[in-house]
């Protein structure tokens, strides 16, 4: 029995030694849970949200967040090609127009509203939420309102003499007095879309189209639009949409922009910086109008989760990160218009962040928000814009008359909305 | 006294000996553990340092195999526009084209350009003419960082000739965008981007390697991107680019850093670094691990050596107790015989201070060759053997006793512990019970032949102060006692007279 006392400390030399038998080796690899969120914009939203995304996955180390981003066009192709083919992402920055394309039963985005342990939706009124209700599902929850507005470089027209216009006329004269030296106006496709709109509405007194998306115009109504943008171009009040570039603006050579409310900094900053002097001027009215009439306002862009997703806890989290965290709201600011939650609008006012032609543009919003329409949600249908902008061409370069291409027109926006 | 004393003396030599033997076992496992641990930490090293260089190697390929599929996807993303000829072939420049023809065309192009980049993150995707004029998207940070020469220095960043097309960054050190550029046709480029924190996927390494920088570098050593983003923009380190020099594919390491390079696309050059320091900080811990594994090994080894040292000891130290004994000993009566009762007498003399005192009593049997003659030897063996308990029983352990020839026996009495007066009457005591113990164990009344003791005595320092004097003195009493008609003692002062 001794002798074999003797045995154990060897033996415990010969395990030491050996690595004390056949021990795996278990590495381990932080395990995320992977989402994807998407969006649109120009480079300063690009690098924020990035920069967001980021600082979010600092928070919650457990997930990785894929990021797909795209410029406004490109974006709608890709969502659309997503949608369809159910590889959308699990968060999605939508367009307010979406949920009715999207989701028509009010199934085609994830109910937010049983997400609410992780997203914080006292932060928004019933009302404000109501923009992303469909039939009875929280689909999407909006991030900001948004509206088209006009931009004066008020320094350029203050050197031609020109006051800050305010009628459809004023805009005539601007340009007659600006001989083709400067437009006074410059804008997108969608931009002019809105702005020809509220000139035909205030001419003919009624909307494009009902909010179910049936058109209201007639042919002869469509006709006043074509023609009103051909006068625009030939008056050189504003260049082609095809050829609108917006570093015009920063430069002067284009005194004035019709655009998003949500762009307002984007636009009009770096002339500001350059020494302009801008300004929100008043939506433009005929004799007979009111100022704002035939103007529409929209949640500014929207924020849904995919139905699909398989991770809706850890999408919500990124959502409630978007919608409501300080991070966010100091990186965005009022990049995407003035918030709506009022918890990152807080961060914004504590931190005299509400400043600056975007929250000009906010505060014009508000003053006549009684007058402005909600937009419905089929107005910017691309497919409509793109015929338009068509026909308005055909007119312009005398390839059809007004009255023919109106009547062609009508019948095509009828075939897109049916 | 006696032959216990210098067993005594061989067991403190065996057991000194012993002690030298574990410490030096000791010294020499603790040498060879010192040796045995130097050598696997240096082994160790060894692979640690090549396993390291190998996997960050493999990684540092696989980050160029990514970076070159990245690419490669973008490249091709950007080569299907030739799969429409009104794409490639429609030039912006021409001032013959019908305006409104124009717009349609751009149109078609530019839904062409959407469709086919809608599925990637670009920044930038369009046709750039001679004109600067732009179909397709191109981001307005794109056309703030270039103006007027955007069409002109975006075509310069062409250096494949092959293939007419190239990549580019650092534009007026801007790295926020990578851009590729391919010739179209000889009015316009297609122009694509992307954000260089895209990057940060495609170089996304494991946890394991978090400690390491991961960089992408043109040709000149200017980084595009790293995993440590003040890097980005600026030129790669020379402690980096020194290692690197001259290496289209490599791995280094030294005591300072690991760097391993491999070239990608466009000649640009994924580079990983980590300080060695790091990496050792792992061998460190081995280090520790064996530093252990030395010190218990050392514990167990010497604590074994002790008990198998105690183990044989034991039974040597009996064996040689013995031999010491049997070298020592008259094996007949069990007390020294004549050589070693001399020396340790002799020793003891020689070792003896001014307060020791001895006494030499040298005993003679009378009569034992008529025992041996009428009774036998055998049984004058019995009576010598037994004149020996006889000496022990009458003498002390401090005194030595001798058997110093046939039937003659020597004792040396140590008188050390007597004082001075008492030291003759202690001897004569002494000689007294010895005669007595002869008369009572031999009176010869049982049939066994009478013996009797002739005693002489001597005293050291009193008649003689060497051994040999002192002998000759106490034979010449022991003489004097034969005379005087033996089975008496006499001391050698009585001689004198």
């Amino acid at each position: 029995m001794k002798s074999k006392i003797f045995l154990i400390p060897l033996l415990c030399l010969s395990m030491l030694c050996s690595g004390c038998g056949d021990n795996a080796v278990i590495t381990s690899q932080t395990q995320q849970t992977e989402i994807s969120l998407s969006w649109w914009g120009n480079d300063t939203r690009n690098e924020y949200t990035i920069e967001a995304v980021k600082r979010f996955e600092k928070l919650h180390p457990e997930i990785k967040v894929i990021c797909k981003y795209s410029e406004w066009s490109g974006y709608q192709a890709r969502s659309n090609v997503q949608m369809v083919s159910n590889t959308e992402a699990d968060v999605m920055q939508i367009n307010y127009a979406w949920i009715q394309q999207y989701s028509p039963d009010g199934y085609g985005y994830y109910d937010i509203s049983t997400l609410s342990d992780y997203i914080d939706l006292s932060n928004f009124s019933e009302e404000e939420l109501s923009f992303g209700m469909q039939n009875g599902r929280l689909n999407a929850v909006p991030i900001a309102l948004n509206t088209q507005s006009l931009y004066i470089n008020k320094t350029v027209y203050e050197q031609y003499g020109l006051d800050i216009p305010k009628t459809w006329e004023d805009i005539f004269n601007a340009s007659r007095v600006m001989k083709g030296e400067v437009y006074p106006l410059a804008m997108t496709a969608k931009s002019a879309w809105f702005y020809i709109t509220a000139y035909a509405e205030q001419r003919v007194g009624k909307q494009f189209m009902t909010m179910d998306g049936r058109l209201n115009f007639s042919a002869q109504d469509i006709q006043i639009m074509l023609e009103f943008y051909c006068r625009l171009i030939n008056e050189k009040v504003m260049p082609q949409v095809e050829y609108f570039d917006r570093l015009l603006i920063d430069t002067g050579e284009y005194a004035g922009s019709v655009a998003w409310l949500s762009d307002a900094s984007n636009y009009c900053n770096n002339a500001v910086q350059n020494g302009y002097e801008f300004v929100v001027a008043d939506y433009p009215v005929n004799e007979t109008a009111r100022t704002g009439d035939g103007w529409y306002a929209k949640p500014a862009t929207m924020y849904a989760i995919s139905k699909n997703t398989d991770y809706p806890e850890e999408s919500a989290l990124l959502l409630d990160f978007l919608l409501n965290s300080p991070e966010m709201a100091e990186l965005q600011g009022v990049e995407k218009g003035i918030p709506i939650s009022r918890k990152a609008r807080s961060y914004l006012e504590e931190n005299n962040m509400l400043t600056g032609m975007q929250y000009n543009a906010f505060l014009k919003m508000n003053e006549y928000s009684d007058r402005l329409a909600v937009v419905s949600p089929y107005f910017e249908n691309t497919d409509l814009i793109d015929a338009f902008k068509e026909a308005c061409n055909a007119v312009l370069y005398n390839k059809s008359d007004s009255k023919e291409k109106s009547v062609e027109l009508y019948n095509t926006f009828n075939d897109i909305l049916s | 006294m006696s032959v216990r004393k210098n067993i005594n003396d061989n067991n403190r030599r065996i057991k000194k000996l012993k002690l030298s033997m574990i410490f030096g076992y000791t010294i020499i496992i603790i040498l060879i553990t010192l040796f045995i641990s130097a050598m696997t930490i240096r082994k160790t090293d060894t692979v640690l340092k090549s396993k390291v260089s190998e996997m960050t190697s493999e990684l540092n390929v696989q980050m160029k195999m990514n970076i070159n599929s990245y690419l490669s996807k973008m490249e091709t993303t950007g080569t299907l526009i030739f799969a429409s000829e009104e794409v490639y072939t429609y030039d912006a420049t021409d001032e013959n084209i019908d305006k409104y023809e124009m717009l349609n065309t751009e149109k078609i192009i530019s839904d062409t350009l959407f469709n086919l980049c809608i599925m990637e993150n670009f920044v930038d995707f369009g046709i750039v003419y001679s004109n600067n004029h732009i179909v397709g998207k191109i981001s307005n940070g794109t056309t703030e960082l270039f103006g007027d020469n955007l069409y002109k220095d975006l075509s310069s960043a062409i250096n494949r000739q092959r293939t007419h097309d190239g990549w580019a960054t650092g534009y007026n050190n801007n790295f926020k965008r990578i851009y590729y550029v391919k010739r179209v046709n000889e009015n316009a480029i297609l122009v694509t981007s992307f954000y260089t924190t895209e990057l940060e996927d495609v170089f996304e390494h494991p946890d394991g390697m978090g400690d390491m920088t991961i960089r992408l570098a043109e040709e000149n050593n200017v980084i595009i991107y790293s995993s440590e983003e003040d890097e980005t923009g600026k030129m790669l380190l020379d402690v980096i680019s020194d290692r690197i020099s001259g290496n289209l594919s490599g791995t280094l390491m030294d005591d300072e850093y690991l760097v391993t390079v491999n070239t990608c696309g466009d000649n640009w050059k994924v580079i990983s670094s980590v300080p060695t320091e790091i990496i050792l900080k792992e061998k460190n811990e081995v280090q520790l691990y064996i530093i252990i594994v030395g010190i218990i090994t050392v514990i167990i080894a010497v604590s074994l050596s002790v008990m198998l040292s105690l183990k044989i000891s034991d039974p040597v130290n009996n064996m040689v107790n013995v031999l010491d004994e049997k070298a020592h000993i008259d094996l007949l009566t069990g007390i020294l015989n004549k050589r070693s009762f001399e020396e340790y007498t002799e020793n003891a003399i020689k070792s003896a201070g001014e307060s020791d005192k001895y006494a030499l009593i040298l005993l003679d049997v009378d009569n034992f060759k008529g025992v041996n003659d009428t009774l036998g030897h055998e049984y004058g063996d019995k009576v010598l053997a037994n004149i020996g308990n006889i000496l022990r029983s009458v003498f002390r352990r401090e005194d030595f006793l001798g058997r110093i020839g046939g039937d003659e026996f020597c004792v040396f009495l140590n008188l050390t512990s007597v004082s001075e007066d008492e030291c003759i009457s202690f001897a004569k005591k002494k000689c007294e019970q010895l005669c007595s113990a002869f008369h009572n164990n031999y009176t010869g009344d049982d049939g066994t032949y009478k013996i009797s003791a002739s005693v002489g005595i001597a005293f050291y320092k009193v008649h003689a102060d060497t051994f040999s004097e002192l002998y000759k003195c106490a034979d010449k009493a022991l003489y004097n006692s034969k005379r005087k008609g033996k089975d008496t003692y006499t001391i050698y002062t009585e001689v004198l007279k």
